[in-house]
């Protein structure tokens, strides 16, 4: 197990390491990236002046040493826009807003797609069981950022009854429902999907009907011993989907002006601060590759036949 | 799919038919197996495949207005009979006709990015199910790091970085997708590698090429089709998410998603901006999805229901 966990962290961390390096390159790849952060009439001793502040006459060697170096000091280079503060201070302040919005997406997207999923199973080809299927197609082919705006169309302009974008500081909790579901409706027909077949799955073993024939009533019996037993799978995929919400979040929080990481990638590109650019995509790199650990070695802990296999 | 019908119905060779009565019936032969060889397709799905295709291959033909050309005098026109059918937008540009425009960029966005990476994700998959050792070990972790990285984000950043435009965004997309293909089409080419007739030719001294080409090459196109039917809807989403944060197609070549972020500022009096492009959308990555099912549904007997 100890091998399997050490193998596992060490892919990981290669991972990040390959992240790294394909950002370094990149930046540099249509030649020098300061033409990017410089408006176009800057003289060029200005010029010449940031190219060397930012080391950017200095060979590639050498940048991607003094690159490595900072990084490991925990420095991800000073922000453009904010007044020159590390990148990595910038992306601090502006998690708690994704954190919040993720979280409430995944709440809700379990919420609603476990509810559908388990009245599916136990109705098949009930009234259930025929939404679910067109909510499954349905959350496959809506682009996030079109039903973002049709929950503003709804919601806010509509009935008027939630706002249309802002921040929870400004406007209290109301601001989230609307990122929440959209984000969170992404997942809904995967959760529900896998919820269902998990479900038919265990309802037709032999112990759930050893309890039903024990008279147990039929609430106890699917929502106590059957959702529990059919959770392993279930519970997987939320945590992949989990990590894969941060790469949703761009989209959401750019459509409801949502304070987070996301929006913050966004404006950092337009403004060439790839600073702060690279810190986030470093840091959601770093998040997917911790949550794929902990499902890993879970998984590792719970089946021995993956440790093998590896 | 004809010349076999028409063997399997007339017992004609394949030539062409001289007596009219012959080459009626060998017209009915070849009509009913197209019919068998389309039965249960989703009706809806097709016919709007085939409207989006004509709309992208006849788009200066079809579209009523100049699709960029602003009129300041007609702005937000409601969709009406008669002038403009789905409406206009915030500068007077005909909606209909930018739809049929923004057609192209999905559906060449869609096709190419799916056979960039398809063909990507299948070299990586053969090389590393035949040669197997280090350098399936390697390709296979590679495939897991292209698996962790925040697809969107990194996205995002290297368009900023590349610049905007058809082929940057195209050349995005498969390169951030192709990893689907390279797992699952190893998976099969392992398997594929145990049978006795693979064996066989190895010890009949087929090369490694050859075993590719000749063995296993046929036996994973199936796969290699219902997985690019279902990721063409992926691909078209991606490019709207990239042109609606302002990273795809540049204005104001009209692309689906440009036309949903333009609308976000109107949706308040204009509701007919946003329907129109995401109905569009949705309906479009629908039939892909619904196409990819039928044609897998089809090409596995365990999962084929007649």
């Amino acid at each position: 197990m100890g091998r399997y966990v050490l193998t596992r962290v060490l892919q990981g961390l290669l991972t990040l390491w390959l992240v790294t390096v394909a950002v370094f390159f990149l930046v540099r790849l249509t030649g020098n990236p300061i033409h990017f952060m410089i408006s176009p009439d800057a003289t060029p001793a200005d010029r010449q002046r940031l190219i060397e502040y930012y080391g950017f006459d200095k060979s590639y060697w050498e940048q991607y040493i003094n690159y490595n170096k900072n990084f490991l000091k925990g420095e991800f280079g000073e922000s453009l826009r904010w007044d020159s503060r590390d990148g990595f201070e910038v992306f601090v302040d502006r998690l708690p807003a994704t954190i919040q919005l993720t979280l409430a997406a995944m709440f809700f997207s379990i919420i609603v797609g476990v509810t559908l999923g388990v009245l599916s199973a136990t109705n098949p080809d009930s009234l259930f069981d025929r939404v679910s299927k067109v909510v499954a197609i349905l959350g496959q082919s809506m682009p996030v950022f079109w039903v973002g705006i049709l929950m503003i169309l709804v919601f806010a302009v509509y009935f008027n009854v939630l706002p249309a974008g802002g921040s929870i500081e400004r406007l209290g909790w109301k601001a989230i429902v609307l990122p929440a579901v959209t984000l969170g409706w992404l997942f809904v027909a995967a959760h529900m999907r896998i919820v269902r077949s998990s479900m038919i799955e265990v309802l037709d073993s032999e112990y759930i009907k050893m309890i039903r024939a024990k008279g147990l009533p039929r609430r106890m019996v699917i929502w106590k011993h059957a959702l529990k037993n059919a959770s392993i799978p279930i519970f997987t995929l939320f945590m992949v989907n989990f990590a894969q919400l941060i790469s949703g979040a761009v989209v959401t929080e750019t459509i409801f002006s949502w304070p987070g990481i996301g929006r913050l990638l966004v404006d950092s590109i337009f403004v060439r601060d790839f600073a702060v650019a690279q810190t986030v995509v470093f840091f959601g790199a770093g998040f997917i590759v911790a949550i794929n650990l902990t499902v890993d070695i879970i998984y590792g802990l719970l089946d021995p036949r993956i440790r093998v296999a590896q | 799919m004809a010349i076999a019908g028409e063997q399997e119905f007339g017992g004609d060779p394949p030539v062409a038919p001289t007596s009219p009565a012959a080459r009626v019936q060998s017209l009915l032969a070849a009509a009913s197996s197209v019919r068998s060889a389309m039965r249960g397709v989703p009706k809806f799905s097709f016919f709007y495949l085939i409207v989006i295709i004509i709309a992208t291959l006849f788009a200066p033909l079809i579209a009523p207005f100049d699709p960029i050309k602003t009129a300041p005098t007609n702005i937000l026109a409601e969709p009406a009979w008669g002038q403009h059918l789905l409406g206009t937008d915030h500068l007077g540009r005909d909606i209909l006709s930018r739809m049929i425009y923004g057609a192209r960029i999905s559906v060449i966005v869609g096709f190419m990015a799916v056979v960039i990476s398809g063909v990507l994700g299948t070299l990586i998959a053969l090389a590393s199910g035949v040669a197997r050792g280090w350098i399936d070990t390697l390709l296979m972790r590679l495939t897991d790091g292209f698996l962790a990285l925040p697809y969107l984000m990194v996205a995002v950043t290297v368009i900023a970085i590349l610049g905007a435009g058809l082929w940057n965004v195209i050349l995005v997309i498969a390169l951030l997708r192709w990893m689907t293909y390279a797992r699952i089409i190893r998976g099969e080419v392992l398997s594929l590698m145990q049978m006795d007739y693979i064996r066989l030719a190895r010890v009949a001294g087929a090369s490694n090429l050859r075993i590719i080409f000749r063995h296993v090459a046929p036996n994973i196109i199936n796969t290699l089709l219902v997985l690019a039917t279902l990721e063409v809807g992926l691909a078209i989403i991606a490019e709207a998410s990239l042109s609606y944060l302002g990273l795809g197609i540049p204005r104001p070549q009209p692309s689906w998603g440009t036309m949903l972020a333009e609308s976000q500022e109107w949706v308040f009096v204009a509701w007919w901006l946003p329907m129109v492009p995401g109905v569009a959308i949705t309906l479009l990555v629908m039939s892909f999805n619904l196409m990819g099912d039928w044609l897998r549904d089809r090409t596995d007997p365990t999962r084929r229901q007649l």
